[in-house]
Order: C-alpha cells, then structure tokens, then sequence
C-alpha cells in the first residue's frame, strides 16, 4: 500500500501543482472538479463533445480511484530536458571565435561598419562567422577597465599613453607601438573648430578663441583623450605664433564655459544645449555633427596649425586564448590597413592611408594644413605628466586669481 | 569571583542574528571603507595631506558640501510640508503624487542629469525664461543692495561680495543645487511621512482645547515630534548630496575652482592612475561626512533629551 501510495502520488501532482500529495490519492471526487478548472483545460465546462480524459489515466486500487497523467510522461519530458542540457553544454564550446575590441568614444560609427565588413570578410575567408564586440567609453577610463581586468584582445584607444598604461601591466611587450605600421595608428584625425552656421564670430585661427566674448566649448583634457589633443594643439600654434604657450592656453581655458568629461558630451553642450561659439573636435567628430544635424547649422573652420591625432591599435597579448583567437585578431587588426578598411575610415571621415579603394569624395574632403605631431612634445610619455598630471600645466593654468 | 564581562542575553536568537548582521555589515559596508583606509594607510598621511592641501580640492570641497548642505536644507523644508500635504488631505491625483516622490530614487542618476540639463540649460524649457527675463531682471534689482552691502563691508576691510545671479542654471552652481534636491528629495518626505500617520488626532485636539492656536500648536506639538525624523531624513539628504556624480556631472560645467565637484577630482585622479590620490580624496570626503554626521546625530541625542519623546 505504501508502494501504490507513493505512485499515486505522482499523478495528481501532475495534473494539479498544489494538491497536497497524501489528500490528493483519497479525495478522488474533489480532485476531478479542481482539475476541470486548471488553466490547461480551459472552458470544459461549456464543450460537453470534448472527452476531458484524453489522455489521462484512470488508475484504481481497490475503492480508491485517481486519476492523471501517466508517469511516464513525466520520465520522458524528463529525459528530454536532461538531453536539451546536456546538448547546450556540448555545443558552446564549438561556438565561433569571439574578440572584444575596447575603443574609445566616437568611434562607434567607424567600428559598427567596420566590423559588418570584417565578418562578410572572415567568413569569405572561409572561417566561422566571428562574434565581435565593441566597448566604447572614454580613452582613460577603458584603458583602466582592461588594466583591471576587462579581457580585451583588441585596444583602439585615442592616445598612444594609454595603451602605454594597459603595457605596463605586462600584457602587451613594450615597443607594441612598432608592431604595426605607421605608429599602430591605421587611420589618424586631427583637431577643427566647428562654428555655428556663418561664422558669426568670425573665428578663423587659434587667436580669435581668445577674444572678448568668445565661449569655447572643450571637453576636459583630464578625463578626455581627445581634448588632450586640443590642448596640445593650441599649445603649438602658441609656440609657432610666438606667444607664451602657458599664458595662451590659459586664456583660452578662461574662455570655456562648460568642461565636460567626454568629447560626447562637449558635442551635445555645443549642438543640443547651444551652448558656446565654438566646440574644438576632432574632426571626424565635426564632419559627423554635419552629417546628423545637417550642414545649415554649423561650419567647419580649419586653423592654421593642428595636431596630427593618432589614435593607435594594438593587439592585448596577455589576453589571447587560443591561436585561433590570436588569428582572428591579428586579421582583425590588419584588415584596419586593407584598402578596404582604409576606405571605411575615410567614409567616416578619419584621415587614413591608403586611398586606393576610397570614394575619393571621402578623401578630397580633407583640406592640407600644418599639422604637428606629438613627436614634437617628446611623445606621450612626456607630454602627459608633464602637461596633464598631477600638477602638470594644465593644473597650473587653474589657480584662483 | 570577578563578574563574567559579557552576559548572555535573555533573549533568544541573540547570537544568530548578530552573527548575520555583522557578518553583512562587515561585507557590505565595513570592507570597502576599510579598503578606502587601508589604500590610505599605504599612501601615508603625509602624502593624503599633501594631495587634499590644494587650493583646488579644497575649493571643490567645499563646494560639494556647501551646495549639498543648501540642498539638504531645501529639501528638509520642502520634504516635511510635500509629508504633511501626502498624509493629511486626499486630492484627487494624491496616489500618483505619492508615486512620483520616489522616481528621483527609481531614476538612473545620469538620466536625471541629462533631463535637467536639457531643461534648465538657455535654450531649455525653463533655462531660456531664465537666461532672457528673470536673471537680468534679478541682476538689476539686486545691483543697489549689492552696492549698499559692499560699502559696508569694504569698509570693515574685507573683499567685495556679489548679490549678482548667474545667466545661466546649467552649468552654474544653481544647476548642481538643483540635481541635489532632485536627488536627495524622496529621504526627507519618506522618513517623515509615517510619523506624520502616527500623530494622533487627539493630540492637536487637545492641544485646541486649551486655548493653543493653530500655530502654537504646531510649533509646540507637532513639530518636536517631527524633528528627530526629519533630521534623520536632512542627515540622508545631505550624505546623498555629498556623494553624488551622475546626474550632477551633466549640469555642473565642471569649470576648476568654480563648479568641480569633489567627486569629479576622485574619477580625474583615477584617470591618471592615481588610486593614491583618489583614496585620498575619497577619505577627505569620508571625514566631512562623518564629523557631520556625528553633529547631526548628537543635536538629535539633543532633543529627544529635551522633548523626551520618540
């Protein structure tokens, strides 16, 4: 009697979840009435044609009767889910090759199209289609995140001293800068004002920022690799105009209303809040302004001296997996320099290399101009304690009058 | 026979509910603020000194507190009476105001920055009536007493102050007072509002019945009734306010010396890898805190002693 009894048990279980199991084997009766109103058999009570039996058992022993799905269903959904487990766990392992690619901020046009192109490339290749992310944030912050541990096989940082920090830690050699051509930057950018529309201001050259009632929208050079490069900028036409570069770049601060934490955010101060006459941009940043807001509100005005931007690339060897893996980075990381990958660049308006695949609207758009390079400041490992560490000129230019 | 030191409880389940309580606070609240000390520790107190001691850290301190404090200060006003109206009168639209109360808790902080930006920025909804009528408006009205009270204190020998509001609430310290009240605004209504339900009738009837008036009555009954809670929710308020980043970060400017916050100064120093210099930072803001703290919680020790209830 105890065998059957725990049997029994099972079938109302089954068909009813909250039956208690002992009451459920002597209550027959009740039972049968509550299943009629549970939620699979909906609406029984109004089609007498439809047998509510169907397929359900009817089990009796002695005067006792109950009745419900038969067991062994429960035994096959058993099996089938246990195998449905059992196949996952087998299957991930065999699942595509990933990279996590961890950028800076306003390259998520450039990369969104970029990858597209490299997984129909990889995959023609005759490889399994990849499964590629990107992580975008501020240069500083994300090369902190992988300095913590955030397992990234790609860097493409705004500035070369980042990936410096990242190197020091000892995932990636020293001289990774050498490891691919043109400083490991596969396309470069450079510093533009852009104006609102007509130039009212008329603000032709570094000088005209400082004039009487310009306000000059920068993001933080501090929080923002590509104000650094702003910074610098105006620091080296100074120097080429013959003017204190200190005294300059100070004025010009004293000129920025709003200093924001990301190059993102100066550009929403300056289009969206309207805010300032003029917003200093890395230049593919300008022209994408133009392009999403449309060019009758804004121009773009290029000085007379800028700074060749270079935001380098490099492959996180600490944090590669497999040679599979490192494969796939590596051809991720050439593809930057295939004249296919140099067109995109282009078409998302980064000064690259290698026009031979571009549109060459896409390349005639750059006009020439003096640009210095930050070999000039003695590379980042110098310029940055000395202009925007603890301390720096940058800090100096901020003292209470 | 020396007396054991420590007795055991009479009560049952002492012991397992202070095991479970210390071992979550330990976790939760003790380790990281020991971290925070300890990464100090390490830096030593030389060189916490030497990074707090400048010009811009203190001026950014003293901003965040002083704006935190005024925040905390309008919303423990703002809080009790917003408490009163919620627990007294029933209006129509009373439900979803007591819902709407917790949204600045329900918001992620940078969406409540960057909506406030928008609004209060000069092209904003309420930035441009600003920028346009009320600041120049404000400013010429207030050009006379500025005058007049400069005169005077020149004369006493010290610098000039100014009266004169600025043109923008975005990217002024208006804006960052403003995202604090936004912020800090549920702790004082919540922390009252129950006492409020508590306050028996029977109490202010009595109070009328012998001859006080409604205002004697409020501010001899209900008010010290109030007031440890209220107090309790201006300490939460303002602790909040001190702390808070995401949704200031997007209205304040972030000009050095003039609208940086402390917070902001800890996320630059870890920017340039200086864990030191933020840990130093963050323990300069961690004694603020806490000396204001400990005042809050004695001036409460204080009047229950005087009130002699809750």
């Amino acid at each position: 009697m105890t065998h059957s009894h725990s049997l029994f048990g099972l079938v109302p279980m089954l068909s009813l979840p909250r039956a208690p199991v002992a009451e459920a084997v002597t209550t027959a009766i009740q039972e049968k009435d509550m299943t009629i109103r549970t939620a699979r058999q909906p609406g029984l009570h109004h089609s007498p044609h439809h047998n509510p039996r169907e397929g359900r058992a009817t089990i009796l022993a002695g005067f006792r009767s109950s009745e419900g799905w038969p067991v062994s269903r429960l035994i096959r959904g058993a099996v089938a889910g246990i195998a449905l487990v059992v196949a996952g766990a087998l299957a991930a392992p065999v699942q595509a090759e990933s990279l996590l690619n961890v950028s800076y901020d306003p390259t998520r046009e450039l990369y969104r199209e970029f990858n597209e192109a490299f997984e129909k490339y990889w995959v023609a290749q005759g490889n399994e289609a990849p499964a590629i992310e990107v992580s975008h944030g501020g240069s500083g912050a994300q090369a902190r995140a992988v300095v913590e541990g955030l397992e990234a096989q790609v860097l493409t940082l705004a500035l070369a001293g980042d990936i410096d920090r990242v190197a020091e830690t000892g995932k990636l050699p020293a001289d990774w800068q050498t490891k691919l051509p043109h400083n490991s930057s596969p396309y470069t950018s450079t510093i533009v004002f852009l104006v609102r529309e007509g130039n009212p201001k008329g603000l032709k050259d570094w000088g005209d920022l400082v004039q009487e009632g310009v306000e000059v929208i920068t993001p933080n050079p501090k929080t923002s690799g590509g104000a650094r490069w702003n910074y610098l900028a105006a620091w080296a036409w100074a120097e080429k105009n013959g003017k204190d570069p200190k005294e300059f770049v100070k004025e010009l601060f004293e000129h920025v209303p709003v200093l924001d934490t990301g190059a993102r955010g100066s550009t929403t101060t300056f289009v969206q809040r309207e805010i300032g006459d003029v917003l200093l941009a890395w230049e593919n940043e300008a022209y994408l302004a133009l392009q999403e807001i449309g060019d009758d509100s804004f121009d773009i005005v290029v000085p007379s001296v800028s700074i060749l931007a270079e935001p380098p690339v490099a492959l996180v060897e600490g944090n590669i997996k497999s040679d599979e893996q490192r494969k796939l980075a590596e051809a991720y990381l050439n593809y930057l320099y295939s004249p296919e990958g140099q067109a995109i660049a282009f078409k998302n308006f980064y000064r690259a290399w290698d026009a031979s695949a571009a549109n060459p609207d896409d390349v005639a758009r750059f006009p020439e101009l003096d640009l210095v390079t930050i070999a000039d400041f003695g590379g980042w490992a110098k310029a940055q304690p000395e202009h925007f560490g603890d301390g720096g000129t940058f800090d100096q230019i901020y003292v209470a009058k | 026979m020396g007396r054991p030191l420590v007795y055991k409880s009479p009560m049952p389940g002492l012991g397992l509910s202070m095991g479970i309580t210390f071992t979550m606070l330990s976790i939760v609240v003790l380790l990281p603020i020991g971290a925070l000390l300890l990464q100090g520790v390490n830096y030593g107190a030389e060189g916490v000194w030497a990074t707090v001691n400048r010009e811009r850290v203190w001026k950014a301190l003293y901003l965040s507190f002083r704006l935190s404090f005024y925040a905390a200060l309008f919303n423990l006003i703002f809080g009790v009476i917003l408490a009163w109206v919620l627990a007294r009168y029933r209006f129509p639209g009373h439900r979803i105001l007591d819902a709407a109360v917790d949204l600045p808790f329900a918001l992620p902080t940078a969406v409540a920055g960057i909506a406030l930006t928008a609004l209060y920025a000069p092209n904003g909804f309420f930035g441009a009536s600003w920028t346009k009528t009320i600041a120049p408006a404000l400013n010429a009205g207030l050009e006379y007493p500025e005058a007049a009270l400069n005169a005077l204190i020149m004369g006493l020998g010290f610098e000039p102050w100014t009266l004169q509001v600025p043109p923008r609430i975005a990217y002024s310290t208006l804006g960052i007072f403003i995202a604090l009240v936004f912020v800090g605004l549920p702790f004082v209504a919540r922390t009252v509002q129950p006492v409020i339900h508590e306050i028996e009738r029977e109490v202010e009837e009595a109070s009328a019945t012998l001859g006080a008036s409604r205002f004697h009555t409020l501010r001899r009954v209900i008010w010290p009734m109030l007031l440890p809670a209220a107090l309790t929710g201006f300490a939460l308020s303002l602790a909040r306010a001190v702390g808070e980043y995401g949704s200031v970060i997007f209205i304040a400017g972030n000009k050095p010396l003039v609208t940086e916050i402390a917070p902001l100064l800890i996320v630059i120093q870890l920017e340039e890898f200086s864990y030191d210099g933020a840990a130093a930072i963050g323990i300069a803001m961690l004694v603020i805190s806490f000396a204001m703290l400990l005042v809050i919680n004695l001036i409460q020790v204080w009047s229950r002693r005087r009130i002699g209830y809750v």
